[in-house]
Formats: C-alpha cells, sequence, structure tokens
C-alpha cells in the first residue's frame, strides 16, 4: 500500500506519454476556432439601407452613424467591437454577417475602420433632405404598399399634401391653393 | 418554514423598530429602520436569526423620495430568503451609524457607500478606498447630479517616497484582471500582519450602467466584462435580477443553457485554479496538464456561445443561442473524455508530496472567523460552511439537478483544493442531469418589459463563490445596479489567512481564495524586526495566471 502511494507521481509519467503533443503549430497548423466562432462583422453595402438599428443595439458603440451634408454615414471601427453578433440580430434586412476572421490586428486605425456612405434623399415636392435614405423608403413602402403615396415627402410637404386632399375633398378647387 | 413564518419571526423581533416590513417576491423580506435603530436591527439579524450578511446597496434616491438609501441585504440560507435592512439618511449631509463592529463583513461596504455615495458613517475611520488617491475631494461619482462623462481635474496628493533599499521585481500590469497590492508585515519569516490595497482599477461600471448610452439589453454585455474568468456569472446573476424585479417570465429551455454555460464555466474556472495552485509549488507538470484539459473545455465552451469567453449569449429574458442535437453529443464526448483524464490527473495531484505537504495545515481559516466575514464559495465549504447559492437559493435550472455540496472543516489550503476538485466532479454530473431534462421550447421570452422603481436580486454561485447583483429598476435602464463580486467578500479573510504564517506560504494562500485579480500581486513586505516601517524589500509573488511579476 504504502509503496504504491509512494510510487503514485511516477502515474505522471503514463499520463504524459498517453497525451502527447497537443498544441498546435499555429498559423501554420490548422485553425484554433470551432464553426460557432465569433469573429469581425461584414457589412453588405447592397443591402444596408442606413437606419441604424444596429448602431442602437451595439453594445460598446463600435458602430456609429453619422450624418454629413447630403449622406448618412454609417462606420464600423473594428477596435471598440466585441463581437457579440447583436448588430446581426436586429438588422431588419440580414446586411449583416458575423464572420469567422479574428486576426485584425494592425499597426494603423484606418485599418480598423470601415464605413458605409448613404445618400439622403430629397423630397419630391421642396426638394429639401428627406432624413431618410431610398432603400430606407423602399422598405418603407415593401412593408406598407399604401404609404408609397406620401413617403417621397417631407413632413412639411406631407401636410400640406394632405390639407390639400381634405380640402378638395370637401369641394374646394385647386387653382385656390396655386399662385 | 414558510414566508409567513419568517415574517411572523421577524416582526416579533424588529416590530418594536421597524418602520415598515414588507415582502417583496423578487428580493426578499424588507424591513425599513430609522438610522438610529440600524444598530440594533443589524445586530438582531445578523447575531440572534444568524444570517449570513451577502452585500448592502448605498443608493442616491434624492430625485425619488429626497433621501440618501441603504439597502443591506442578509441571507437565511437555510431557507432561502434574504431580510434586507433600508434605512433613509438625510440628503444634505447624509450619515448614518456604523455596523462594521456587529458585522465585520460590513466594513468595505461603507468604506465604498462613503468614497462613491459621500455618506459618512459615524464612529469608525473613513478613507479614500475605492476611488483613486487624485480623485477630487467632495464629489461622489454614484450620486445622480454627477455625470458619467464627469471629468474631474486630479488632486495633488503627496506620498513619501520609499526609503532604504528596494528590490522591484517586474511589471504593475493593469490590464490583465484586476491587480492588488498587500503589504506583509513580517519579523524575519513571519507574517505578523497584513494590509491590503486595492481597486487599483475601479472602472465605475456602475455608474455606467446607469447612463443614458446603456439600455437593459446592452448591460448584460458591461456585465460579462466585470470578470475574465467568470463573466457569464454577473450576466446571467444580472439578468436575474432584472427579470426578478419585472417579473418576466423566462422560459425553461433558456434557464436549462444558462446553468449549463455556468457549469462548463466553472470546470474551465477550477481546471484553471488548479493549474496555478500546481504552478505556485513548484509542479509545473501539472499545472501543464491541468490547463491540457482545461483546453478541450475551452473549445466547448466555444462550440455552445461563439466565443472562449465572454460568450455574450444572455440577454433579460433568455439566451441568444440554442443547443442542438450535434451540441449536445460534443457536450457528452467531451465530458466523457474529461472525466477518466480528470480524474487520474486529481488523483496525482492530491497524491504528490509538494503539493499535499505545502498545502495541509496553512492558510487556515478557522470556521467561526469564516462566519464574521460571512465569506463565500470554496473558502466557505473549506472552512465548514456549508453554503452554496445553487442549493440555498435556487436559479436557472438548480432546482432540478441534484449534486452534492463538498463540505470540508479544516479551513487550510488543501482543503479549499479538495472542495474545488470535488466540485469539478459534480459539475461534470450537473451538466449531464441538465442535458437528459433538457425541455423544448423557445429561448427567449416573449414579453420583456420592465416597470420602474423595483428591485430585484440575483445571485449565482460563480466559481469562487456567491455572486449577488442588486438592481432597481428605471427608465430603459437600471437606476441603480449594485454588484458584490466574490472575491469581494472573501478578500477580508486573508488577514486572517495570513497572519502568523510562514512568509513562504503567503502566495499559495493568497492563491487559494482564488482572487479574480491574479495576474499581478505586489506584495511590500515591511521588516519589523528593524522597527523601522521605512526599511522596504519588495518580493515578488507569481500570479495567479502564471505571470510572474
Ligand atoms: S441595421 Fe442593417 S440596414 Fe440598418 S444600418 Fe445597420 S446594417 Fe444597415
Ligand atoms: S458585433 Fe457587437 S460590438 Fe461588434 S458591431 Fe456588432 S453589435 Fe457592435
Amino acid at each position: 500500500m504504502s509503496l504504491k502511494k509512494l510510487l503514485k507521481p511516477f502515474k505522471l509519467i503514463s499520463i504524459a506519454r498517453r497525451s502527447g503533443v497537443v498544441t498546435v503549430l499555429y498559423p501554420y497548423q490548422k485553425s484554433l476556432i470551432t464553426t460557432e466562432f465569433r469573429g469581425k462583422i461584414s457589412i453588405d453595402a447592397t443591402k444596408c439601407m442606413g437606419c441604424g438599428a444596429c448602431v442602437n443595439a451595439c453594445p460598446p458603440n463600435a458602430l456609429t452613424l453619422s450624418r454629413r451634408d447630403d449622406t448618412i454615414i454609417l462606420n464600423y471601427f473594428i477596435g471598440r467591437c466585441i463581437f457579440c453578433g447583436r448588430c446581426a440580430e436586429v438588422c431588419p434586412v440580414g446586411a449583416i454577417t458575423v464572420t469567422h476572421e479574428f486576426e485584425l490586428a494592425s499597426t494603423s486605425t484606418r485599418d480598423l475602420n470601415e464605413s458605409l456612405v448613404h445618400r439622403i434623399e430629397r423630397c419630391s415636392g421642396c426638394g429639401g433632405g428627406l432624413g431618410a435614405t431610398s432603400r430606407m423608403l423602399q422598405y418603407v413602402i415593401l412593408h406598407s404598399p399604401a404609404s408609397e403615396n406620401y413617403v417621397h415627402l417631407c413632413p412639411d410637404c406631407r401636410k400640406k399634401k394632405l390639407i390639400q386632399s381634405l380640402a378638395m375633398k370637401m369641394g374646394a378647387r385647386t387653382e385656390d391653393y396655386e399662385g | 418554514m414558510s414566508v409567513e413564518e419568517i415574517l411572523d419571526i421577524i416582526r416579533e423581533k424588529l416590530g418594536g423598530i421597524a418602520e415598515d416590513i414588507r415582502y417583496v417576491e423578487s428580493a426578499g423580506i424588507i424591513v425599513r429602520v430609522k438610522p438610529v435603530n440600524l444598530r440594533e436591527a443589524s445586530h438582531i439579524v445578523h447575531d440572534v436569526l444568524d444570517a449570513y450578511f451577502r452585500t448592502m446597496m448605498a443608493v442616491d434616491e434624492r430625485p425619488i423620495n429626497n433621501t440618501f438609501a441603504a439597502y443591506y441585504v442578509y441571507g437565511l440560507d437555510d431557507k432561502g430568503i434574504n431580510i434586507i435592512i433600508e434605512t433613509h439618511a438625510d440628503p444634505y449631509t447624509p450619515v448614518l451609524p456604523s455596523i462594521a463592529d456587529i458585522v465585520p463583513a460590513a466594513d468595505w461596504y461603507e468604506l465604498e457607500a462613503w468614497d462613491l455615495l459621500g455618506i459618512r458613517f459615524k464612529d469608525r475611520k473613513l478613507y479614500r478606498f475605492v476611488l483613486p488617491d487624485d480623485w477630487p475631494e467632495g464629489l461622489y461619482p454614484l450620486r445622480k447630479d454627477v455625470d458619467y462623462t464627469a471629468r474631474p481635474s486630479p488632486r495633488i496628493t503627496y506620498k513619501p517616497p520609499l526609503q532604504g533599499p528596494r528590490l522591484p521585481v517586474g511589471p504593475y500590469h493593469p490590464a490583465l484582471h484586476e491587480p492588488e497590492y498587500f503589504e506583509l508585515f513580517v519579523e524575519g519569516e513571519r507574517v505578523v500582519d497584513v494590509e491590503y490595497n486595492g481597486f487599483h482599477v475601479h472602472r465605475g461600471i456602475e455608474k455606467l450602467a446607469e447612463s443614458p448610452r446603456f439600455t437593459y439589453q446592452k448591460v448584460p454585455f458591461l456585465a460579462e466584462r466585470i470578470c475574465g474568468i467568470c463573466g457569464f456569472v454577473h450576466s446571467v446573476a444580472y439578468t436575474l435580477s432584472v427579470e426578478n424585479a419585472a417579473k418576466i417570465e423566462v422560459p425553461e429551455r433558456a434557464q436549462y443553457i444558462r446553468s449549463i454555460v455556468l457549469e462548463v464555466e466553472r470546470l474551465h474556472s477550477h481546471l484553471l485554479w488548479l493549474g496555478v495552485a500546481c504552478h505556485l509549488l513548484g509542479y509545473d507538470a501539472g499545472f501543464m496538464h491541468s490547463w491540457r484539459i482545461r483546453e478541450k473545455v475551452m473549445v466547448l465552451a466555444e462550440l455552445l456561445t461563439g466565443s472562449r469567453k465572454t460568450y455574450g449569449i444572455n440577454l433579460v429574458g433568455g439566451v441568444r443561442k440554442d443547443i442542438n442535437m450535434d451540441k449536445i453529443t460534443a457536450i457528452r464526448n467531451t465530458l466523457a473524455w474529461l472525466r477518466s483524464e480528470f480524474a487520474k490527473l486529481a488523483d496525482l495531484v492530491t497524491s504528490v508530496p509538494q503539493i499535499v505537504r505545502r498545502a495541509r495545515g496553512t492558510g487556515v481559516l478557522p470556521r467561526d472567523e469564516a462566519r464574521k466575514l460571512s465569506v463565500v464559495g470554496p473558502v466557505a465549504r473549506a472552512s465548514g460552511l456549508d453554503r452554496d447559492v445553487r442549493r440555498d437559493y435556487p436559479y436557472c435550472a438548480y432546482k432540478d439537478v441534484s449534486f452534492r455540496v463538498p463540505v470540508y472543516t479544516e479551513g487550510d489550503n488543501l482543503a479549499r483544493l479538495m472542495v474545488r476538485v470535488e466540485e469539478i466532479f459534480e459539475s461534470m454530473d450537473i451538466i449531464d442531469q441538465l442535458l437528459d431534462k433538457l425541455p423544448g421550447g423557445s429561448i427567449m421570452a416573449e414579453k420583456i418589459e420592465v416597470p420602474e422603481g423595483l428591485i430585484g436580486i440575483g445571485n449565482v454561485e460563480a466559481p469562487r463563490g456567491e455572486d449577488i447583483h442588486v438592481v432597481i429598476t428605471g427608465r430603459g435602464r437600471p437606476y441603480r445596479w449594485r454588484v458584490r463580486a466574490p472575491t469581494y467578500q472573501n478578500i477580508p479573510a486573508l488577514k486572517v489567512m495570513l497572519r502568523d504564517t510562514p512568509l513562504a506560504d503567503a502566495p499559495l494562500t493568497i492563491a487559494s481564495i482564488d482572487p479574480c485579480f491574479s495576474c499581478t500581486d505586489r506584495i511590500v513586505v515591511i521588516d519589523l524586526k528593524t522597527g523601522k516601517k521605512e526599511k522596504l524589500q519588495t518580493v515578488s509573488i507569481p500570479g495567479g495566471c502564471g505571470c510572474e511579476i
């Protein structure tokens, strides 16, 4: 018994022999990740409509939305991203996919920024800025077809149009509103 | 014993001094007392009713009821119910009586409330504790009138430079876990006293969660970043507290998945600790093999959640990632492999003389000291306190599984090691049972609405012990979110463990509570024989993660 106990520590030899070498020669050998791994995200520029749903859900503000002149800019800063994939979950058009990419180190922060620029639509009534991109409008029309008549108008022109159509119903002539 | 019966007892014992006694399902029995009666109430709850001190939450409630409030949470472990003593202090000069002499575990909480909210505690020494030394006087960051973006200019403090021969060893690495700083006062080779100086990387997470930048659904990701090793524990504790407060019905399947992932996390954490303990004792082979086994657990965690650590699958109302048949098979295979491999390793580690002889009888924490400090987790269980949140205050799916809670009475480093070794086996059993019973259905609650002004408590048995979060709900985000990590409760016990022991045992003893700040221990040794505190030597203590400083 006591000899057995004494010899116990030597079991390490058999454990070590059986397990062999377990480390891999990364990056020369196989990849270290599983199928479920969440890496950096990729935003499909052909689908994104600049609605900002992902920006609202992103916990560390890696995604930001800014407006400059006639454009809405969606910026993705990988340096802040925690690779949670919440953005992909909430995007209404499925523009975001979570990739397996994780080797993201860079010597320049410029490499860690990706932006997507959307043009802002103009009001078909007065020509002012509408605050929405054309894809956003298409999305609204797709989901509520009745909106097609007024989505291309700014709120002011919309009000005008509503009053106009109400007045027309009540018998006013169009000339009253012109000139 | 039913809630009614406990209420009767409390009415009988505290009825004379309580302004109001009410039962809130999401938190416990709330007893409101005037500050003058706080000490008496604390004495009755802590000593007469024999409740453990769990946490204290101080809140700036001036926008609600023009007071500063403090909620002292005690737990009747054997009945699984909390008793909360609520008291309100004046909004202009908030002062409360100190209870640190009655409830020693409350010491830190009072210092923290003083630092962050400016609540003064009478008849005790108050000093800068959580905030950095150069934070200005009189600015209390957790008050609601301090904006979370406030960046005050630092005050200039003068600290006399250290004198005498010094041997600075290694980097001070704030990026890896929490750095801490012990001062060991020694006489020759014996430690005679210990001073602790922590919170070097206090991040203001509680304040951040109250800021407009955050929402209920963003906080789980923040909570998960409180700890790099057992982060999921914090995100579950947070979501539980909000769900309890708002009575959100979380689907069974989500509860099971949470429990499974929590146990996977415990496996990796205990294996990590075991490896580090071996390393500290110079048994690097044990370290290597423990981490070899742990690697499989990490890969499993990634398969289940999408990430090796900071899993990010938790939201208020449920989880984001389901488990399918393939994953169940993967879990079963990993567990089968782990069982046989770990059995061999455990057998080896617990028989190697260089571990057993160094761990037996060192760093002893006697039962009564452990009780006084209300310590938690393996530290409590190794000192004869039979407490485990999974059994005492069941949450997630733990009510549906049976498991053993290992308890040792020796209170030494070996006992703490044995508790963890046995818990690894128990965790594997728990996962198996959960998989057997895994119910179907959805993984996300249908309705998630959080009304304002409710209080909720969420507790989770982390690998290091009980982790408890208290939330007061607000509009769109918590009004107040109080986090109490297990190490917070356990560090004060180190004073007892280290006192009057050989200096050589200090590294293992400090590591034996499995502190969360592992990577960087800085220890200053002060030789009392020379009678001069200035005569300093700094020694290197290898930290928890195997990085030497
Ligand atoms: S949610 Fe989708 S569509 Fe909207 S801005 Fe983000 S990526 Fe583009
Ligand atoms: S993965 Fe998470 S952190 Fe990264 S951009 Fe998406 S939501 Fe933000």
